[in-house]
């Protein structure tokens, strides 16, 4: 079991593997899931490194198996998921899948060349059909025209052996085509320009979309037939219906021709008809005798191009017979990777067993914290933030409580708690069911990941709910409530007729004598005061929980001090800090405590007034009237001014003892350094056949440095050290006070959430409450769904959003800011479900 | 068009038209492709680049062309989007951009008709960005006139080819002329356009135009010593929008060899710099290189401000000279001639 409050060690590992063994082990470590692969040669391009002719074939594989899903896709055979995920294969069955592939596809293709031919063939009968029975029309008007055109030269001429020579030479040439239709203008036009207006074209439109053999796409085309007269008007013609990409065809000049040619060429369109179908047939049992296992292939395909991805990044060592690599894992990992390294080379049949071997390392190890569904979604709402570092205090075990706490603050209404817990608890209940159903929408996505967060804020908002005794703005009178009106001094009628009637505090007549014993006394949802009395102690409220969260900040980052053995930062930072939030807030909380406790109704005249209190604190000013800014203890005057110059004795503390005691540490160590240089001067001047030996080592370790871009010992800069610290006491000391202002949202927004509740209750719903009757009824029936339709959608959603937000404002500026770093880097283990996932998506 | 208003209508297409900048090959990039030894080499690493996966559904081995096909396809795929996005006035001046392209697609139907070949095999050959509907059909013309009356007169082309409509038939010298001619007319016209649109995008777009008018008229001078071109008819040839113009090009018409040019741009600090670095000596750039670099430092300010169209053109020119240095490289990959491979004019 890991724990969250730290991260897990980390060890950096040395991996020795086998050469034969390298690919089963990786594989197996991929199926595992739990190490981090660095890479060994980051100066290498992608294509110089060793493996780079198997990621090759992988992607071939992948080239083929698209096009293949493309074919199936386009005969509309569903792809099922396979029941598990396929193993990661040897690499003897990547030769073995590369054939496969190799053949399917060689298959495919020859089917799809098959095709295209018949559907070309298809085609062309189709279009010839249709020429065929428009030509018809054509001809019978184009004898009209032509017997016009007679009749008019006949007149010109007016000689009737001029008319019968007429004729024989106005013996037309046609020709019969198919073109595009959407080209049927511009083809028009051009025909008649540069024919100048010789030819004659008649066009009909084809009904139905033919097919085009190669894109498989339907398109429109027209018939045409284009009259002319002498074969240079031909070769034009012709060549215009080329650059149209019209297809032309042979159309016979009589009727009868035409029919018994159209009737041959039914038959032979039936014909084809019946082979083209029964190759598509074949087409279609091939394609679906592929398309249960594509899934599979191309998962495994991702495996074993993800494999050998890793193994490039590993150095191969000069015998050629080890692969080397370097590795992050968490030290309690170990046994079960080692395991799994020698699972993977008892696959590989090798005899050398492969060795995991934990080296130092100066880099800094990723963070890793083991999640579960559980803690997942608060641990991401600390990652989006920054990512501890190593062995940092992690806030998200503590988020788990306070984050759903603080929200519950503010949106504390128990009806609307309810709706939330039960939407939470139904996503919860049915899990495993939700999650088999990979939804695409983004925003179902998000709030089904954050089920469980939802569940905890639904359930501490009915909480909230109850201490503010808020259920849908209407409260509960369950134990009833400690206030009454005396019967004695006041009687029913002067109850009815008096609006202005007051219980008395001071009097213990019309109080019972003990507190309405859990949350808020139901007499004050009747009380006209109830808004100044409730705002007054949610404020107070909200000063006491925020302080309380930032203390708490405070003393985390002593945690981190001890852990990393800090003590600079104990006695120069956490102790000031400490004392200056609680000379100044700390004394805050207790005055509030000692305001609730000690003072009563008695003295409300002159209870003292808290934030005027405060301000003369720092003014170091003691007025006398009125009576609720005086002195209510004694030695007020004096502790307070003992308070607020501890508080200010904190800054300077703060700002400078860290960078003195870091630049005395840091010349205490340059002088040091100095006399062991000295030392190794003097050796190195005895030991010069050695030398050689020690530039070589240098420069790799040079090299190792430069790589994993972490240096040893930072240059040390007091003016940066400084200037750091300087920012550093002026946002903690600023944000003290700005942050504690800000922790009065929690107090706003629940304000707000209340109003806004009960203003939808009064206009909406309670409208329908006070009529009475039948027409009440029918009322309350129609003006129900408003109300319950805007209680969702604005109460909830829109102002479970806001709380949220605040919620998150509060937990990453006001909580992590005193203590968190987040300047770590998430572990990410060489794990095959991702890649799986990852391609799922694409 | 002013800055306070070009966001409404090009907002969006400029922000595009960054994204799409900033996924031009960079320098980095260019240093690891010349190391590739294959051209699957070459495919692998343009994966890492903005390019992706597009030539991942082409089997091996590549060729060049298939390369160069597939580059052009994506500069083309993203032309026709911010075509089909934009309104006036960016689509009329994204059009003026594709009539170039429509000018050497029909001068280069009309070569390939000239020497016989058929039009099925010169349509691939053509830029897709400059394709038109007659296209096809302009072998059918065999003189110019006939070319104009019955293709272009109805293309957006039609008004630059009025001033070379003659009887005369289609030779080789001719076409040259035609392209020329052609040339000028769009360029002229295309500065008269930007002109009209006024602010930060007719002060670009005027230098770039002018650069590109003055490159052609030295061009056409260099290339028409040793030819049958007479100086009068060169004049007509140069484009009048440059800084070379009206002095420059008197000079440039009286220029009888290479030295004379040279001289004439001593008067132009621009192109002065231009002449003296490049040579004709293996190590040395060319005069056509250096031109390209120029024309892509001009290409790069075009960035540096906001609220233009000049961004367009500079994309458009930018991603053609990254296609021709890929190509390039490839090429040498592909011949294993290492040498030159650093001949490529980088961008970013």
């Amino acid at each position: 079991m890991g724990s969250l409050y730290r991260s897990e060690e980390m060890a950096a590992c040395q991996l020795f593997l086998q050469a034969e063994a390298a690919y089963a082990s990786i594989s197996e470590l991929g199926e595992l899931g739990l190490v981090q692969f660095k890479d060994m040669n980051p100066d290498l391009n992608s294509f110089q490194r060793k493996f780079v002719n198997e990621v090759r074939r992988c992607e071939e594989m992948e080239r083929k198996l698209r096009f293949l899903e493309k074919e199936i896709a386009r005969d509309q055979i569903p792809m099922p998921d396979p029941k598990e995920i396929p193993n990661s294969p040897e690499p003897r069955e990547m030769i073995l899948l590369e054939t496969t592939f190799e053949k399917l596809e060689k298959e495919m293709n020859e089917v799809n060349v098959n095709a295209t031919t018949l559907k070309k063939n298809f085609l062309d009968l189709t279009e010839l059909k249709h020429i065929l029975t428009n030509a018809q029309t054509f001809f019978d008007e184009a004898v009209l025209d032509q017997s016009q055109i007679s009749e008019d030269s006949g007149h010109l001429l007016n000689d009737a052996d001029g008319l019968q020579g007429l004729l024989q030479t106005l013996r037309l040439g046609f020709v019969a085509g198919v073109v595009l239709r959407e080209r049927i203008p511009t083809f028009e036009r051009l025909l008649w320009r540069s024919c100048r207006g010789n030819v004659f074209l008649r066009q009909k439109e084809i009904d139905t979309p033919l097919e085009d053999p190669n894109t498989g796409e339907e398109v429109m085309k027209s018939v045409f037939v284009i009259f002319f007269q002498g074969e240079q008007l031909k070769a034009k013609v012709k060549k215009i219906c080329e650059g149209f990409r019209a297809t032309l065809y042979q159309c016979p000049e009589t009727a009868n021709e035409r029919r018994e040619m159209a009737a041959g060429i039914q038959t032979r369109i039936e014909d084809l008809n019946t082979v083209l179908s029964q190759s598509l047939d074949h087409r279609h049992r091939v394609l679906v005798s592929i398309a249960d296992d594509m899934k599979a292939w191309h998962m495994k395909v991702r495996k074993i191009k993800a494999v050998y991805h890793v193994l490039n990044m590993f150095n191969v060592d000069v015998t050629q017979k080890y692969l080397i690599g370097e590795c992050w894992c968490a030290e309690r990992h170990r046994s079960r990777i080692e395991t799994a390294l020698r699972t993977g080379t008892e696959r590989s049949g090798s005899s050398v067993p492969s060795i995991l071997n934990r080296m130092e390392t100066t880099e800094h190890p990723p963070t890793y914290n083991c999640t579960n569904k559980f803690t997942k979604v608060f641990q991401s709402i600390v990652d989006s933030y920054g990512v501890a570092g190593y062995r940092e205090v992690n806030p998200a075990p503590f988020t788990i409580v306070t984050f759903p706490f603080l929200f519950s603050l503010m949106f504390g209404d128990s009806g609307h708690g309810v709706l939330m817990f039960m939407a939470a608890l139904a996503m919860v209940v049915m899990e495993t069911k939700l999650m088999q159903t990979k939804s695409d929408n983004e925003i179902w996505n998000i709030f089904f990941g954050g089920r469980y967060i939802i569940l905890l804020m639904g359930g501490f908002s009915i909480y909230a709910g109850l201490m503010y005794n808020d259920i849908f703005s209407k409260s509960f009178n369950i134990f009833g409530s400690g206030w009454y009106p005396h019967p004695q001094r006041y009687s029913e009628h002067t109850i009815d007729h008096h609006k202005d009637l007051t219980l008395d505090p001071t009097n213990n007549s019309d109080y019972r004598g003990h507190p309405y014993p859990f949350g808020m006394d139901p007499v004050w949802q009747m009380s006209l005061n109830k808004i100044t009395w409730l705002n007054s102690f949610k404020m107070k409220i909200s000063i006491i929980f925020g302080v309380s969260q930032m203390f708490f900040g405070v003393i985390l980052s002593l945690q981190n001090s001890r852990y990393f053995r800090n003590s600079v930062n104990i006695f120069c930072e956490f102790l000031p800090q400490m004392l200056f939030l609680s000379c100044i807030f700390g004394y805050l909380i207790v005055l509030i405590l000692y305001k609730w406790i000690a003072i009563n109704a008695t003295m409300s005249a002159c209870a003292p007034s808290l934030l005027i209190d405060l301000i003369n604190m720092f003014l170091l000013n003691y007025p006398l009237e009125p009576c609720s800014s005086a002195e209510f203890y004694d030695g007020q005057k004096s502790f307070q001014s003992f308070l607020l110059l501890l508080a200010l004795v904190c800054v300077p503390w703060l700002l400078i003892a860290k960078p003195i005691i870091l630049k005395r540490q840091h010349s205490k160590k340059q002088v040091q350094l100095l006399n062991n240089n000295d030392e190794f001067e003097g050796r190195k001047s005895t030991e010069i056949n050695l030398d050689g030996e020690t530039q070589t080592s240098k420069q790799k370790d040079g090299r190792k440095d430069s790589h994993t871009g972490h240096e040893e010992e930072e240059e040390f800069s007091f003016g940066e050290a400084f200037v750091h610290q300087c920012i550093h006491t002026i946002e903690y000391c600023l944000g003290c006070i700005s942050h504690t202002a800000s922790y009065l949202r929690l107090w706003a927004l629940s304000l707000a959430h209340a109003e806004l509740s009960e203003v939808l209750w009064n206009m909406v719903f309670r409208v329908a409450l006070k009529m009475s009757g039948y027409t009440g009824l029918i009322a309350i029936f129609i003006l129900f769904t408003p109300w319950a339709v805007l209680t969702i959608a604005i109460l909830l959603l829109m102002e479970g959003l806001s709380a949220f937000l605040h919620t998150l404002r509060l937990h990453w500026v006001e909580f992590q800011s005193k203590f968190y770093k987040g300047d770590g880097y998430l572990f990410d283990p060489f794990r095959f479900d991702k890649i799986i996932e990852v391609s799922a998506d694409d | 068009m002013n800055s306070l208003n070009f966001n409404i209508d090009f907002g969006y297409l400029e922000g595009l038209v960054r994204g799409f900048k900033s996924g031009i090959v960079k320098q980095a990039d260019y240093l690891n492709l010349m190391q590739c030894e294959t051209l699957d080499d070459l495919k692998l690493h343009l994966q890492s680049t903005d390019y992706g996966n597009f030539l991942s559904n082409e089997p091996s081995p590549l060729q060049v062309s298939i390369i160069d096909d597939k580059i052009r396809e994506k500069l083309v795929i993203e032309f026709e989007h911010m075509r089909t996005q934009s309104v006036v006035p960016l689509s009329t001046f994204l059009d003026y951009i594709t009539y170039g392209y429509m000018i050497d697609n029909i001068v280069l139907l009309i070569t390939g008709t000239l020497h016989q070949h058929t039009i099925s095999e010169l349509i691939p050959k053509c830029h897709p960005l400059g394709s038109f509907e007659q296209m096809e059909a302009l072998s059918i013309a065999s003189t110019l006139l006939e070319l104009y009356n019955a293709v272009l007169v109805d293309t957006p082309l039609a008004p630059y080819f009025i001033d070379c409509i003659s009887e005369q038939d289609i030779d080789e010298l001719n076409i040259e002329i035609i392209r020329n001619t052609l040339y000028r007319a769009y360029l002229e016209d295309f500065y008269k356009f930007c002109q009209t649109l006024g602010s930060t995008t007719a002060d670009y777009m005027s230098e770039v135009l002018a650069f590109e008018a003055d490159r052609r008229a030295i061009t056409i001078t260099i290339n028409s010593f040793g030819t049958e071109l007479t100086k009068d008819d060169r004049a007509t040839l140069f484009p009048r929008c440059g800084k070379l113009f009206p002095e420059g090009h008197s000079a440039l018409v009286r220029a009888d060899d290479y030295e004379h040019v040279r001289a004439v741009a001593e008067f132009y600090s621009e192109y002065r710099i231009l002449f003296e670095e490049s040579g004709n000596n293996p190590t040395e750039k060319t005069l056509e290189d250096k031109f390209f670099e120029h024309e892509v430092m001009l290409m790069k300010k075009a960035f540096l401000e906001q609220f233009h169209f000049g961004i367009f053109y500079a994309y458009v020119k930018l991603k053609e000279q990254e296609n021709r240095n890929i190509v390039w490289i490839a090429e040498c990959v592909a011949q294993r001639h290492q040498t030159r491979i650093d001949g490529y004019i980088p961008i970013f």
